[in-house]
């Protein structure tokens, strides 16, 4: 008879009181249970009994403020009585300010609503766009004024072409130049050799020391009698500031005839002379000019008496020559006149728009160059920041611009080709160019915090 | 418990609730200047929600303790745990924005990961390895009791073995075992065999001479009662293949009166066997709850932790 499993059988192998009894694998989550959630609290406690409350944070400090990381009560400010410590508005502007928008904005936003900390090592600078497209996603809703675009929400979207590049707009400056010719071999002056010009050789940005290769030491040392910032075309004072100075090294300066032009460009005005006339308003040119004949003729009288050419009579037959003798006056007064006649009239208006005869002392007025510093009024660019590349790689128009009206600022699509979203790609932002904060308006923030005493638990 | 059909309820919801936190978290990310925040409106909402999960997958554990609460039938429950648990990964990721903050949220988030994919794993495994205990186990017992029943079936072999083969000089008598509850084997009367084997016959057993019995207590002293006492990987027993040939090798060896008793041994030894492969597979069925359970109650103390920190700072 083999073996037989019955139910009763069963039963009677089984302990009733089985489950009674521990068990390892009951045991192990018991302990467990109880244990792990204990550890946890002692790793709090412990945090807490360190007086490290870093362990609460919600996130690694901004770079900026990461001296604060152990120092929470800095920004969470315990009010007696009260059970939230949130970090408040007065928190951030004990340290900074942070200048309105537009007079014009509906609303002023809280710090945080753009900055937001406890994000890691990040820039609190670098807002999102929906900052700003808040507004300027519907500028009309938002009471924005109308000159702007209406409904901007990031570079690739809504972002409207630089408004010095669209059609209809010239350059308004009054220097004419052809970039086409200079950028081809050229000779360097009247006797020069011929020479390749570089970018480089005229616009440096303003902090940069600038190239003379082709200037001349004798203009760069003197004294001009114009300001040079009465050159520069107005900038627009409704834009927004950046918040911090500027470096200098962010905008070409304008090209100086002394620096850049002078090495070809020969001032020359008679042949009894080898130097130029001075770069200067035409009162000082004329001023300049009789100072010389009269210094010349009075070291030169032999030349008072002018031998003038032999004529024919009408036979053909040759005259004997007639010679006249000036008085000084007088000679002084003819070679004025000759030299301004080629002056005004070739040398100067090469480059300049000449107004004639309205002056003083019916001397010609030279236009105002009326030269653009800042094409982008509404926005920063940094040329330091692309020193890497060339700088027809992006004002490329250069190349062929024959005419000084010419804008040869780039499009807003050069710089999609490089700023868009994505790790592939620099920066997009708003940020990047533009400025929230008008910080024309900033004010000098009261310091709240002593150091050491920040750094070791104390304010 | 089996993910079947019965689950489409669960499932259902589950996925509808998942779809509308994903479409407001869409929505909110969106259209909030800055990345998405634990703090604003709709991420604390999505933090209390998550959170409001955790407790409700954590009150499983009370409701198996007090299995005479009448609140909701206990299927309902484990389902409300499974779905609802693992929603809760997802609100929490809501919650944060994805992202998983300092160090107390870092350990919670990570945390809560472990919980939920432990969770999934058991999940699986008591989705598919009930299936496999049917098939591989069918003379399952209570697993609490595998020890004792495995002495029992030691004390059983004993007997039948001494019965035939007289004292193996294992300190209890047969007789005395025998008193004892829990045998399987009928006593039986044994013919005597050929070649002039001694045999006591009794009035019910037959004792085999030292001789006839050598195989038979070797094997079974040798090999057998250890593999009872301590099932152990390398047997040859613990492979029923092996095992099978191993006493049909026996089985050549002793007369043929023994052979109803090596067919006794060869069934208590797959009971055995049977046993080791429930203690394997129970520890596969349970063993994930000593990760699951301890982590997620550190889970709801460092939670209720964090949100009285977050919203106070």
């Amino acid at each position: 008879m083999a073996r037989t499993r019955t139910t009763k059988k069963l039963a009677q192998r089984i302990d009733l009181n089985y489950f009674k009894r521990t068990t390892a694998l009951k045991r192990a989550k018991f302990f467990l249970s109880v244990g792990v959630p204990a550890l946890a609290l002692v790793w709090i406690g412990w945090h807490g009994l360190a007086k490290d409350p870093r362990v609460y944070s919600s996130g690694r400090m901004s770079e900026a403020h990461a001296v604060l990381e152990a120092e929470c009560a800095a920004c969470h400010v315990q009010t007696a009585g009260a059970f939230s410590a949130a970090a408040s508005e007065t928190a951030c502007l004990s340290c900074h300010d942070g200048p309105m928008h537009h007079a014009s904005s509906k609303s002023s936003p809280a710090c945080a609503t753009c900055h937001q900390e406890h994000r890691g090592r990040v820039n609190m600078i670098a807002a999102r766009n929906q900052s700003c497209s808040e507004c300027h996603g519907d500028l009309r809703a938002s009471g924005g004024a109308g000159r702007f675009e209406k409904h901007i929400y990031s570079l690739q979207e809504g972002h409207p072409e630089f408004a010095a590049v669209r059609a209809g707009v010239s350059d308004p400056g009054a220097i004419k130049m052809n970039h086409a010719i200079h950028l081809k071999m050229i000779r360097r002056g009247p006797n020069g050799p011929n020479v390749q010009l570089e970018c480089g050789n005229c616009h440096r940005p303003a902090g940069v020391d600038a190239d003379v290769t082709y200037g001349d030491a004798k203009y760069r040392a003197a004294a001009v009698s114009y300001k040079e910032s009465d050159e520069l075309l107005e900038e627009d004072t409704q834009t927004l500031r950046p918040p911090n100075a500027s470096s200098g090294r962010e905008l070409m300066t304008p090209v100086k005839f002394a620096n850049a032009c002078a090495g070809c460009h020969l001032l020359t005005f008679d042949e009894r002379f080898d130097e130029g006339v001075p770069h200067d308003k035409p009162e000082v040119v004329h001023a300049f000019l009789v100072k010389k004949f009269s210094e010349y003729i009075a070291a030169h009288p032999g030349e008072l008496q002018e031998a003038r050419e032999p004529e024919r009579d009408l036979t053909g037959k040759p005259l004997q020559p007639v010679a006249r003798v000036y008085r000084r006056d007088e000679w002084v007064s003819a070679r004025i006149r000759d030299a301004e006649e080629l002056l005004w009239r070739k040398t100067c208006k090469q480059c300049h728009a000449m107004a004639s005869a309205a002056g003083q002392n019916n001397l010609p007025v030279v236009a105002p160059a009326r030269t653009t510093i800042k094409w982008m009024p509404h926005a920063k660019f940094d040329h330091d920041g692309h020193r890497g590349f060339s700088c027809v790689s992006c004002h490329e128009k250069a190349l062929n611009s024959t005419q000084a009206s010419d804008v040869l600022l780039p499009g807003i699509a050069s710089c999609k080709g490089c700023h868009a979203p994505g790790p592939d790609h620099a920066e997009s932002r708003c940020f990047e160019c533009h400025t929230y904060h008008d910080w024309a308006k900033r004010k000098e923030v009261r310091p709240t915090f002593t150091l050491p005493a920040l750094r070791t638990g104390g304010q | 418990m089996r993910i079947d059909k019965t689950q489409r309820g669960w499932a259902i919801a589950s996925l509808a609730m998942m779809m509308v936190f994903t479409g407001v978290y869409a929505v909110y990310a969106a259209n909030v200047p800055d990345r998405p925040r634990g703090g604003s409106a709709i991420g604390l909402t999505f933090g209390v929600i998550g959170f409001g999960f955790m407790l409700f997958a954590a009150l499983l554990g009370a409701r198996k303790r007090v299995p005479t609460w009448r609140i909701g039938r206990a299927q309902a429950w484990m389902r409300g745990h499974l779905w609802l648990g693992l929603l809760s990964l997802p609100v929490i990721l809501f919650h944060g924005g994805f992202h998983f903050g300092g160090t107390l949220t870092s350990v919670l988030m990570w945390l809560l990961i472990v919980t939920v994919l432990s969770g999934l794993f058991g999940a699986a495994l008591q989705h598919y390895l009930p299936r496999v205990m049917t098939i591989d186990v069918k003379l399952e017992t209570i697993y609490d009791e595998i020890g004792n029943v495995r002495v029992l079936l030691r004390e059983e072999a004993d007997r039948g073995v001494e019965a035939l083969c007289g004292s193996l000089g294992l300190g209890k008598s047969a007789k005395e075992e025998m008193q004892r509850a829990g045998g399987f084997t009928a006593a039986r009367a044994m013919s005597v065999s050929k070649g002039g084997a001694s045999v006591a016959v009794a009035t019910e057993t037959v004792v085999l001479t030292d001789e006839a019995s050598a195989p038979l207590r070797t094997f079974y002293l040798g090999e057998m009662r250890p593999f009872l006492e301590q099932p152990r990987r390398g047997s040859r027993l613990g492979n029923a293949d092996k095992a099978h040939n191993a006493f049909a090798g026996l089985r050549t060896l002793m007369p043929e009166p023994a052979h109803g008793l090596v067919q006794d041994l060869e069934d208590i030894c797959d009971e055995a066997r049977q046993l080791v492969r429930q203690e394997q597979l129970h520890r596969w069925l349970h063993g994930w709850l000593l990760v699951h359970i301890p982590i997620s109650m550190a889970v709801i103390v460092l939670g209720a932790v964090h949100a009285v920190v977050a919203l106070r700072y």
